[in-house]
């Protein structure tokens, strides 16, 4: 290669994004073929496709990044306002469940019984499990805080141990919800608390699911001995995406779970 | 003959050497418990770009770039990897219009337009 006197990475071609989009594409069209005539090839497939998608494009952005010395100062701020684009988008994401479910119990319809909760909807007791997965998320917002120090102060041990802990945090709250929806005494499909309740929560749930894969890519990275103490760029996004997901919930908690009830 | 060989021993050498800084120290961590520092393991043009911070240089102009009056006595300092630049001068502020030359290798060079005072100085990039 030739002497560069800027200091961006010039990115190569990468096969990455289409076979990303083909993925996401044969996902959606695999989950309404299960859904409709039961039958989970096409998703099988879509995700297989993705997942070899993520693990390819992770691995040749730590190629990037970690081995080849892609990432100076320049480009991890570039890195550091797609992240937070990213999350932006996010927020708006979510505003729009939040807006539909306000929108449905702030003046209720007649058919409703002109109530909220609903005629007939026996609500989750907020004071139960809901209480336990907020203060297990926020434990994990204050274990991801310490592994980030322990990283900026060069702890390998306490770094890998806390890193740990968050993600066995963010399993346990995937379990506990697992569980809520299990045996939750209303479906997707009574009425608008039903589909406002699971789309809101279960894209949340999606969520943690995806921020726990990024804080399990970082601990791997991190016994690997890919981060320096100044430069973990990987980390602090995949910290920003947890947080981001922690107050996501503190928002569904207090608005669906404990005053939607 | 002789002369020769010692010509190509002292240019290996002086490679050996030039590469040294550039490769990270193998694992050696001994600032911090376990996790390296940037000293210790970035490396390619990361590595390169810290260490000439380090050294006070900015050669991949990350910083803002220095402002000059662009007089006789101060004028504005145009860094180059060759023996000209294209110069783009905004002569007034609220310019719309941008002037284009070329600035050359030599004494400094004037706006064709504003009269600015422009010098070409050669910018060594790290290897």
């Amino acid at each position: 290669m030739a002497h560069q006197a800027h200091p961006y990475h010039m990115v190569d071609p990468s096969p990455w994004p289409l076979t990303g989009a083909v993925a996401a594409l044969l996902l959606t069209s695999g989950l309404a073929i299960w859904f409709h005539f039961n039958s989970t090839i096409l998703m099988t497939l879509g995700l297989v496709l993705l997942l070899l998608t993520m693990l390819q494009w992770w691995r040749d952005i730590v190629r990037e990044g970690t081995f080849q010395g892609h990432h100076t100062p320049p480009v991890q701020k570039g890195l550091r306002y797609g992240m937070i684009l990213f999350i932006t988008s996010e927020v708006f994401f979510f505003l729009g469940f939040f807006w539909a479910f306000y929108h449905a119990s702030l003046a209720p319809t007649p058919e409703l019984g002109g109530c909220w909760p609903p005629t007939g909807i026996i609500p989750l007791n907020p004071f139960e499990v809901p209480l336990l997965n907020t203060a297990v998320l926020l434990a994990s917002g204050v274990t991801v805080t310490w592994a980030h120090h322990s990283i900026m102060e060069g702890e390998r041990k306490q770094a890998i141990q806390s890193l740990t802990l968050t993600i066995l945090l963010g399993f346990y709250f995937t379990f506990l919800q697992a569980m809520e929806y299990y045996e939750a005494p209303f479906t997707i499909a009574d009425g608008v608390y039903g589909s406002t309740f699971f789309v809101a929560t279960g894209f949340h749930g999606l969520h943690v699911i995806i921020g726990s894969t990024f804080l399990a890519v970082c601990l791997l990275r991190q016994i690997r001995f890919h981060f320096t103490s100044e430069h973990h760029f990987g980390f602090e996004a995949a910290a920003w995406y947890w947080h981001f997901v922690d107050v996501v919930w503190l928002f569904l908690y207090i608005s669906i779970y404990w005053w939607g009830s | 003959m002789a002369g020769r060989f010692l010509r190509a021993c002292l240019t290996s050498t002086m490679q050996l050497r030039r590469n040294l800084t550039a490769r990270p120290l193998h694992r050696a961590m001994a600032t911090l418990k376990g996790i390296p520092t940037d000293e210790e393991q970035a490396t390619g043009l990361e590595r390169r770009a810290l260490q000439a911070l380090k050294l006070g240089k900015d050669p991949y102009s990350m910083l803002k770039p220095k402002e000059y009056a662009g007089t006789k006595e101060d004028p504005h300092i145009v860094p180059s990897t060759v023996n000209k630049r294209l110069v783009g001068c905004l002569c007034e502020e609220d310019n719309t219009a941008i002037v284009w030359f070329w600035l050359h290798e030599g004494p400094s060079q004037r706006c064709p337009s504003c009269g600015s005072h422009y010098k070409l100085v050669h910018h060594e990039l790290p290897h």
